[in-house]
């Protein structure tokens, strides 16, 4: 609980219109875009660097739990306050600070939304690379605790290799900056460390980020197949062959026909899988490129390859891709989506493990992922108001990771270890390994407030959690 | 002093931990070739070297990624990757001596950076030993991974000072079809910088953009302030470059010189200094004209590298953008200052350093004297 006195003081700091209290209002921020749920007993809604410090240093003369909060689109839990606590959202700081095109730099608030970055220097014929699916709400302040990803990321890497500089503000108040609008300036690379710290070491208050040239052409195709095993095979063959495309995304036939019949997006209905695959740069290259992509899934047996005509065409496959959560939504209540991933000699396997799985738990999984990576992102469909279906789902994504792991990969590839994979670290890490993790843990929060509970497994992580948390099944 | 060469990671750990619990100082290396770099390390009771570390021990050429040993010598592995069509694209100096790791511990980087990074951008994965004996993973052999915390970061360029690597993954590029090379002379370093902003503002993705001033052209067998251009690409994309960038192509050897500016420099200068000056791209062409010495800058990456005769003309050059003194005069100075001007996350560095290095015992003076 709260103290009042402490409420009162953390009000002040935002005034009377900047912090949420009331249990309807709570119940908003008790979840992420993962499973999960627990309840701030606080939000606060600060405007500046000088806000979040004063919050900071009153939550930690009171020892009150934090965790900070982007957009709340993140799938692993990021974002949840499983010790209760306050809850600092950072949609009030979204003020894009400067946009610095000689210098290809952006210096931004941490609540400025991904897509938002792109659109403001679009017309300069420039962008940001990072574009997770969420990109139309997510912010760059998530982005950087999770360390986010996207399709692009294949070609230009993850925000980890396009974020230059940060302004932190650790759980006792201070502030500190790392890197700059410079590259190379001397020290340790503490952007580097804190980039994908889950927002368990420091509260992000700034972002200093590279913006790129566009590229001059784009193209966009679609690959078609009848079977799921040609298409995963295209993707190593891809790689093997040293082809260069910037995205290569995959959608199984299930993922496909719930693409399709919410988007339009001229997806074929009877395929097994498809292959959106996409190549940018110069045109002579791009050309020759896009022969060499057609030669290697017509060597995996694609049943028919087609080209994007227009930028029109084009956006609409990619709103397909990005809207597929949606999609989703529409067949089933509720879906559980996986981030493990695999070498990409491994796809295949992977998939046909999957599958496996999807016949052993009863639950339908759909896949559509970053096949490029050999990032997989399994959809579990579920309807947690059945019995058991949750913790089904749950035990299905635990065996996909497994696999992943046991194949030479990892539990996550861009959506973070969160809440939700913790109990897996032991499956991937030696204990050195997470003895490591907490010591740094516990150098940046040694009282253990910030975003309690997060990334160790337990037992190994400072927390004791003081409630458990709630889950899709028990609240609705 | 005793001498130790460990032949596995988890022997490395063990060594590592017993001259920690002993108290002993520890000079950590790979094989010795930046022995100027970040810092003298001052005196030390042993000396533990990764050399014999030098094994490839994963390699998965339809995967594109590799994992070695730290010893593993720079050059055998470009030459290994070569013989595939795959590159590792970091071009650091001293090629030809340096281990991978010490390429990692000192995040030197080359001419491509500007296209393909550097190390915290080619490192998937690496495995370290601490002082209390034990082996830390961080990442791993996928291409894409946010499972734990990203401590191969901090590892990185950290001059042996905080872990030893042990071993390093990297994801690996395709060799692209062709490359050429373009220089361009002017007679002010303006023009120069105008010629830059030309290509970086339009659609071209050289993967080099290297400037130098009078003094460095002229060791380059060139005269005037230089901009050489790498690019890379089909026939095609090639004769685009061509036509676009006007001029002659001229031989690729000219950035093994370039890559080797530096240890030539110092080579030569025993009591020489390189100093690294960190601005921003609009602030190249004026940093360039002040710094002293023979310059070379990557200049579509903001790092200006100083090359000066003395430790008087490094302090003159410790004055633009956000300087460091990488590499040192071979006499020792223990008073020499090294890195000014730190910033706010100076403290945070210094908590870490203590994490890992209670009783301050690994490369006592490397990252510049100061951790």
């Amino acid at each position: 609980m709260i103290a009042p006195e402490a409420k009162r003081r953390l009000t002040e700091v935002v005034g009377a219109r900047g912090y949420l209290d009331r249990p309807e209002d709570l119940k908003l921020y008790e979840y992420d875009g993962s499973v999960d749920k627990a309840k701030p007993e606080l939000v606060l809604f600060p405007r500046s660097t000088e806000d979040v410090v004063a919050i900071v240093k009153i939550t930690h003369e009171f020892r009150i739990p934090i965790v900070g909060r982007g957009a709340g689109t993140g799938l692993s839990g990021g974002a949840i306050p499983r010790s209760g606590g306050v809850t600092i959202g950072f949609a009030r700081m979204n003020r894009i600070l400067e946009i610095d095109l000689k210098n290809e730099r952006a210096v931004l608030q941490p609540g400025v939304v991904n897509l938002d970055i792109t659109l403001a220097v679009q017309a300069q014929k420039y962008f940001y690379a990072p574009d997770p699916s969420s990109q139309r709400a997510c912010t760059i302040g998530g982005n950087v605790a999770e360390n986010a990803g996207g399709p692009h990321t294949l070609a230009y890497g993850v925000t980890t290799n396009h974020v230059l500089g940060l302004e932190v503000v650790l759980p006792d108040g201070t502030v500190f900056e790392t890197g700059g609008k410079e590259t190379d300036v001397p020290g340790y690379d503490l952007t580097g460390l804190l980039v994908g710290s889950e927002g368990t070491m420091g509260l992000v208050t700034k972002v200093i980020v590279r913006l790129m040239r566009a590229p001059e052409l784009v193209k966009t195709a679609l690959a078609i197949y009848d079977t799921v095993d040609d298409c995963a095979d295209t993707v190593a063959l891809i790689t093997a062959r040293g082809i260069t495309p910037v995205a290569v995304e995959m959608l199984d036939g299930v993922m496909l026909r719930m693409v399709e019949e919410a988007t339009h997006a001229g997806y074929p209905m009877d395929a097994s899988a498809v292959l959106l695959i996409e190549l940018e740069g110069l045109k002579e290259g791009v050309d020759e490129q896009l022969e060499l992509i057609r030669q290697a899934c017509m060597d995996c047996r694609c049943r028919e390859f087609r080209v994007a005509r227009s930028a029109e065409e084009r956006d609409l496959l990619w709103k397909g891709r990005k809207n597929a959560f949606g999609a989703v939504g529409r067949v089933s209540p509720f879906y559980y989506v996986q981030d493990g991933v695999v070498p990409r000699t491994q796809i295949a396997p992977t998939l046909r493990r999957i599958q496996q799985v999807s016949e052993k738990y009863g639950l339908i999984i759909s896949n559509i992922f970053h096949a490029g990576d050999g990032n997989m992102h399994p959809i579990i469909l579920f309807d947690a108001r059945k019995e058991n279906e949750l913790q089904r789902a749950q035990l299905a994504g635990e065996e996909i990771l497994q696999f992943c792991v046991d194949s030479g990969g990892s539990i996550t590839g861009e959506h973070g270890v969160g809440m939700e994979k913790m109990e897996l670290m032991g499956h991937q890490f030696p204990e050195d390994t997470l003895n490591a993790i907490k010591a740094f843990k516990n150098l940046f929060d040694p009282d253990c407030r910030l975003n309690p509970g997060k990334v160790l497994p337990t037992g190994k992580g400072c927390l004791e959690v003081r409630q458990l948390p709630l889950t899709a099944a028990t609240a609705i | 002093m005793e001498q130790i060469r460990p032949r596995s990671p988890e022997e490395l750990a063990a060594r590592l931990g017993e001259a920690s619990a002993a108290g002993q100082r520890i000079r950590l290396e790979g094989n010795g070739s930046k022995a100027r770099a970040g810092g003298a390390i001052s005196e030390a009771d042993v000396r533990i070297s990764t050399a014999c570390l030098d094994q490839v021990l994963i390699f998965e050429p339809k995967d594109l990624t590799m994992s070695v040993g730290a010893g593993l010598p720079f050059a055998r592995f470009t030459e290994l990757l070569d013989q595939h069509g795959m590159m590792v694209p970091l071009d650091p100096p001293f090629a030809a001596q340096a281990t991978v790791g010490g390429v990692v511990a000192a995040n030197t980087s080359g001419p491509r950076r500007r296209l393909y990074g550097t190390a915290r951008d080619l490192v998937i994965g690496m495995k370290f030993a601490t002082l209390e004996g034990k082996i830390v993973q961080s990442g791993g052999m996928v291409v894409k991974n946010v499972a734990g915390l990203d401590m191969a970061k901090l590892l990185i360029g950290s001059l042996g000072t905080l872990a030893a690597i042990a071993t390093v993954n990297f994801k690996l590029i395709p060799k692209p079809q062709g490359s050429r090379t373009f220089v361009f002379e002017y007679n002010t370093a303006s023009e120069a910088v105008a010629m830059r902003d030309r290509i970086l503002q339009s659609a071209l993705q050289p993967s080099a953009v290297d400037l130098c001033n009078p003094a460095a052209a002229t060791v380059l067998g060139l005269a005037k302030w230089t901009l050489a251009i790498g690019v890379s690409g089909n026939a095609a994309v090639l004769d685009r470059y061509q036509r676009e960038l006007g001029g002659e192509a001229i031989e690729g050897g000219f950035w093994r010189a370039v890559e080797e500016f530096g240890p030539g420099f110092l080579n030569a200068n025993p009591e020489g200094c390189i100093v690294r000056c960190a601005v921003t791209l609009d602030q190249v062409g004026a940093a360039m004209e002040k710094l002293p010495g023979a310059v070379v800058a990557r200049s579509a990456n903001g790092v200006c590298y100083s090359h000066c005769q003395s430790t008087d003309q490094a302090a003159a050059a410790m004055t633009m953008g956000r300087p460091v003194m990488e590499y040192g005069p071979s006499s020792r100075t223990a008073a020499l200052k090294m890195w000014p001007n730190k910033d706010s996350g100076f403290p945070i560095m210094q908590k870490v350093k203590r994490m890992f290095d209670p009783k301050h015992l690994l490369n006592r003076g490397r990252l510049y004297g100061d951790i």
